[in-house]
């Protein structure tokens, strides 16, 4: 990937955000980014489709999986 | 900090902030699909078109902030533009949309903060939202800032922030320095060379393809008159 060759690591955040406080916070997608706040700015860049009332990211590595696809 | 910024009434301030502000989102633009990576160009477009929207609610202050500073001379001399030297030419290297970003753009907004928090009531109600939307501007400047270090851009930046600041920039200059968490490096500016309504010490001024963008007449050529508009259907 290119990013590994322009930065020296990079991370994978989720990105998730809402449209109003009634609505629970829903997954809009994914960035790559080398730290927290390139991360951020990316985030706020890549998904402005909507007028959010907030946005978060979380490291993929801080996600611990429950259950998957595929599991009984 | 006095209320009052330094180098002239703040009518002469606020046009330099918005040129430099309009010059800054065309140069940010001109990056768009050319930084080292997708989502550097993705948010090059997206600050550039804070920028120009910061811009444009500058300059709609100054009818409220006494004369317009704003003359017919704006039509023919480029030099009328008050913008920073560094947003005269097109950057030709990554290093400077940084340096740019993470000096000049935090500059901004250090300044924005002072007007924000000072007397005049326009400014003081209109730039509060630039002020969260710079907040992303300075993640990513100052985030590549570090990953790239110093170089000769950033230190041409830094000065020429600090001359935009003026002679009497002081708390300015350690806002600034303070927010992106390193020593301002060691600048020698002769102010005697500083003109204070572009607020620079360098000669010179924005090329003239940016100048013909400005005045409209680069969109021209590609535009279609009406004698030549192709029939549809």
């Amino acid at each position: 990937m290119t990013m590994t060759r322009v930065h020296r690591s990079v991370r994978e955040y989720d990105v998730f955000a809402r449209k109003a406080r009634v609505d629970p916070l829903h997954h809009v997608g994914r960035v790559v980014a080398p730290d927290d706040d390139l991360a951020q700015a990316y985030a706020r860049a890549t998904y402005d489709e909507e007028r959010w009332v907030e946005m978060v990211i979380v490291p993929r590595e801080a996600v611990i999986t429950v259950t998957a696809p595929g599991d009984e | 900090m006095s209320k009052r910024p330094v180098g002239g009434p703040v009518s002469d301030l606020v046009l330099s902030l918005a040129d430099c502000k309009q010059l800054l989102g065309l140069r940010y633009a001109e990056w768009c699909s050319a930084t080292p990576t997708l989502e550097a160009d993705i948010a090059a477009a997206a600050m550039g078109l804070d920028d120009l929207g910061h811009s444009r609610v500058l300059a709609g202050c100054l009818s409220e902030l006494g004369e317009d500073p704003r003359g017919p001379e704006r039509e023919s001399d480029p030099a009328a533009y008050r913008n920073v030297a560094f947003l005269d030419d097109t950057w030709t290297e990554w290093e400077q949309f940084v340096a740019a970003n993470a000096i000049l753009d935090t500059a901004f907004t250090v300044m924005i903060e002072s007007l924000a928090e000072g007397e005049f009531e326009v400014l003081r109600t209109r730039l509060r939202k630039m002020l969260a939307e710079e907040r992303y501007h300075f993640l990513h400047g100052r985030s590549w800032l570090n990953e790239m270090g110093m170089s000769e851009a950033v230190e041409q930046a830094w000065r020429e922030a600090v001359e935009w600041f003026g002679p009497d920039g002081g708390e300015l200059r350690k806002r600034l320095a303070g927010k992106l968490e390193r020593p301002e490096p060691k600048l020698k500016i002769d102010w005697s060379k500083w003109d204070p309504i572009r607020r620079r010490t360098k000669s010179g001024a924005i090329d003239k393809h940016t100048f013909d963008m400005l005045r409209g007449l680069e969109e021209q050529r590609y535009g279609i008159t009406g004698a030549e508009t192709p029939a549809r259907g």
